[in-house]
């Protein structure tokens, strides 16, 4: 039996003039699920995802986090989510111990408990020996990590986060693929975006594919293949069949 | 398949062309793409100018023709003539001198801080073109300012002295000759410090020591003059002061000889000016050649240098310590209790944005740059205070008893009126910008589950508790001075706090209203017209809820009423004024911090 639904949007729709960035997306993801968000550049995945966490409002629509209406109980949503952005803006002169501790704040955590979970996570992400550096002289990879770290302080039933792997090394980028499934296993449901199509094959156990606002496909591999035309075995042609066939031919001719 | 194949722009000048025609292009559909009104500004302002350089060119004209006047000469008893000759070399030195120094900030940013970095010197063009343009680039500005005050003056000189033709174009060519030199020279000085210190906290320290300095010179008048120092200018000082600036126009000095060689030119005297316009040509060619051919090795090295970020452990000196877990260090007793004190009567959220704005208010330099200015204005004019005492003009002693304590009571709280504007000055920054000043970093408190309530109230904290501080430093100060009694000074204490929270509350509420989230430079944190509508209400608020406080102090003594229902009245009048700005502005934003950052 599958555990209960964390994440609902409910023909969630967001205009911008007369553009239409998201356009009727219903899906819903379950708990102790990791369940990957695919779409072209400019679908429409970061301003779905900005939706879900609160960052955004949407010109209609629903969204539920932890069983809770982002829009009228926006706290209890927020304190139920972590995030993490595709671009880590950070505060630049504040050291990592010190962002994490102060995001314990922001999230009501005891003093005590948020001091213990600041040095587990830093020891976890590889960031004890930089932890009192300012964030300003992290690398990209570091500051990744520290937002992710920041994510996870609270414990979060919920965790988005928007192309996770941008910019990490092979280990890092490893570290994070493991902690998201045991996340994801105790029982967290965990929502990703990412370009990468081999992390989504790999790791998510439901993906949805968003094209021009509207999500085009939601399903396991097995049920995207079936989706698909005869032939289309990998997440590849699936994505391509569903998104990209005239511009790949274009680019195609224009290579010849 | 067919491959295109790029022909790298090795040739200099070509691939330097091509860089300051992205920038013409830049600037040029910034122009277009403006709104109607910016572009009629933009013409405005430029025809502006031209009237200005125009008006400087005649004055200058006219003032020069007269100084060269028999009549001047018969009146002063002296001739003024080499000073008119020594004037070009005045300004020519000011403008080396002027680009040397004020390059250093501009080359700085252009030369290693600009984003476009990365993609100019990954593309085929050679790392001196990047270096020229950039330097083009940064001191253009600069020029155009000196420029405009200096070619007028020149020219009207030359007019006044009926030089002959050739001088004008010379001025010109000199000019840029000198400013070229002038900036390769600064920017050598800037690869060469580049190499020992990061160029960001460079530019951080440079901007924060300009700031500073360029604010304590403007306001150190007002303070020589209180301190009897007169400006007036007696003859014997004019005198002084002209053989001084002709001792100035010494041959040996190279920085002289392109103003001596352009006037030589100018009165005919070719073999003398010839040579020394040459001098001063072949040596700004030299010296800029020189920066031209250092750059190709100091500038791409000191670059790629800061590509390579060096981490330094910096001991933790923190308010956190202590009140965030055992982990961290103590703290010393007299630090930890406020600070404590604070912790547990906030609540945690609130406090963690209060202890986050304190530790980026300290340790960004560009933030203390601008609330330092108010520090030392308040500084400047207390010393001010010192010095007159604080006392009104005794008259002819003809004044009623009432009327003199009256106007007592009006110049003490009057003084506490300029602590209370000093207040304004740094709330206008610190509650003002409260929200903008979390820039692109305000994701992370919309994310996450804080109230707007909680969210005002942390920044009204961060905002009043430094000034509140300041303010209170000040009154205590001046009240000294002027030996107020403890009941007033107590009273003003309580119309200082009132007052700044009232403040206060105005301005973040208009800070919540302006809000601007997409900046880089703090300098433009600031965009549109609510900032400075927060900023004249408060303005107007400041006399009016100081009004509220001291107006029945004096109203009603003046119809024989007891002191004490004064206090009484005044107390209830400012304390409901100003409590009701307090809290009535931000409650009615709390709506619209639910939606700010949503873009």
């Amino acid at each position: 039996m599958p555990e209960a639904i964390l994440i609902e949007t409910h023909n969630l729709l967001k205009r911008y003039g007369d553009k239409m960035a998201v356009n009727n997306v219903s899906l819903a993801v379950h708990g102790g699920e990791v369940f990957g968000f695919l779409g072209p550049n400019g679908a429409g995945k970061t301003t779905t995802i900005k939706m879900i966490v609160g960052l955004l409002q949407p010109s209609s629509g629903k969204v539920t986090v932890a069983g809770y209406d982002v829009q009228t109980q926006p706290l209890l949503a927020k304190a139920s989510s972590g995030y993490v952005p595709d671009t880590p803006n950070l505060y630049a002169k504040l050291t990592g111990r010190e962002l994490l501790r102060f995001v314990g704040d922001l999230y009501d955590l005891d003093r005590k408990q948020a001091a213990q979970r600041t040095d587990e996570l830093l020891r976890m992400f590889d960031l004890t020996a930089a932890a009192d550096d300012t964030v300003d002289s992290y690398s990209h990879g570091m500051q990744q990590k520290t937002a992710l770290a920041s994510a996870l302080m609270h414990d979060p039933k919920v965790l988005v986060l928007d192309e996770p792997t941008v910019g990490l090394d092979p280990k890092s980028a490893r570290l994070i693929k493991d902690i998201l499934r045991q996340m994801a296993e105790r029982g967290a449901a965990v929502f990703l975006s990412t370009h990468i199509l081999e992390i989504a094959e790999r790791m998510c156990d439901r993906i949805g594919i968003i094209n021009k606002g509207e999500l085009v496909a939601v399903g396991t591999m097995n049920e995207l293949r079936s989706l698909g035309k005869a032939g289309e075995v990998s997440l590849e042609d699936i994505f391509l069949g569903l998104t990209g066939g005239a511009e790949e031919a274009e680019i195609a001719g224009i290579l010849k | 398949m067919s491959m295109i194949s790029p022909s790298p722009s090795h040739r200099f000048l070509p691939a330097v062309w091509k860089l300051i025609r992205l920038r013409l292009q830049i600037s040029f559909n910034g122009f277009k793409h403006a709104s109607t009104i910016r572009k009629i500004l933009t013409i405005v302002a430029g025809f502006g100018l031209l009237v200005f350089a125009g008006t400087i060119l005649f004055l200058s004209w006219i003032l020069l023709d007269f100084l060269r006047s028999p009549e001047l000469r018969q009146y002063l008893g002296m001739d003024v003539s080499p000073f008119l000759q020594a004037m070009p070399v005045l300004i020519f030195t000011s403008l080396f001198l002027g680009i040397l120094l004020s390059s250093f900030g501009v080359l700085l940013q252009a030369l290693y801080l600009s984003g476009d970095m990365d993609f100019l010197l990954s593309a085929p063009v050679p790392i001196r073109a990047v270096f020229l343009s950039k330097l083009l680039q940064a001191v253009l500005p600069n020029f155009g300012l000196i420029g405009l005050f200096g070619l007028p003056l020149l020219f009207g000189l030359g007019l006044a002295g009926h030089y002959n033709l050739l001088f004008y174009p010379l001025v010109l060519l000199t000019m840029i000759a000198m400013v070229l030199a002038a900036a390769g020279l600064s920017a050598l000085l800037v690869m060469l410090v580049v190499r020992l210190f990061p160029a960001r906290r460079e530019a951080e320290i440079l901007g924060f020591i300009g700031a500073i300095l360029i604010f304590t010179c403007s306001q150190a008048g007002n303070l020589f003059n209180s301190f009897g120092r007169s400006t007036d200018l007696s003859g014997a000082q004019v005198s002084n002061m002209f053989s001084l600036l002709m001792r100035f126009n010494t041959p040996w000095l190279p920085l002289n000889w392109a103003g001596q060689g352009l006037v030589a030119l100018g009165e005919g005297r070719w073999l003398t000016g010839t040579l020394l316009v040459m001098l001063t040509l072949g040596l700004s060619a030299a010296a800029f050649m020189f920066a031209l051919a250092t750059a190709e090795r100091l500038y791409y090295s000191g670059w790629a240098g800061m590509q390579v970020v060096a981490r330094k452990k910096k001991p933790l000196r923190t308010i956190q310590a202590g009140v965030h877990g055992e982990t961290s260090r103590p703290l010393t007793t007299s630090r930890a209790i406020p600070v404590v004190w604070l912790r547990r009567l906030l609540p945690s959220p609130v406090w963690g944005i209060v202890w986050k704005d304190f530790l980026l208010l300290r340790r960004d330099l560009r933030n203390l740059s601008q609330l330092i200015s108010p520090l030392i204005f308040g500084v400047i004019y207390s010393l001010m205070l010192f010095r007159t005492g604080g006392q009104p003009p005794p008259g002819q002693g003809q004044a009623p008893d009432w009327f003199m304590n009256s106007f007592h009571s009006l110049l003490a709280y009057g003084n506490v009126g300029m602590s209370l504007f000093v207040g304004w000055w740094l709330l206008g920054r610190l509650s003002g910008m409260a929200f903008s000043s979390e820039g692109r970093n305000y994701w992370m408190l919309k994310a996450a589950p804080v109230r707007a309530g909680h969210l005002l109230t942390a920044k009204f904290v961060v905002a009043y508790l430094p000034t509140l501080a300041m303010g209170l430093f000040f009154l205590t100060g001046i009240s000294f001075v002027q030996k107020i009694p403890l009941a007033g000074y107590l009273y003003s204490l309580v119309a200082v706090a009132m007052c700044l929270a009232g403040m206060n509350g105005i301005l973040l509420a208009f800070g919540v209203l302006g809000a601007n989230f997409k900046w880089e430079d703090p300098r433009k944190m600031s965009s549109g017209n609510l900032g400075c509508l927060g900023q004249f209400l408060a303005m107007l608020y400041l006399p009016l809820s100081f009004g509220m406080f001291i107006g029945p102090l004096w109203l009603i003594p003046a119809f024989n009423g007891p002191q004490v229902y004064g206090y009484l009245a005044g107390f209830i009048l400012g304390v409901g004024l100003t409590g009701t700005c307090a809290l009535l502005p931000p409650w009615l934003v709390r709506v619209k911090v639910e939606r700010l950052g949503d873009a």
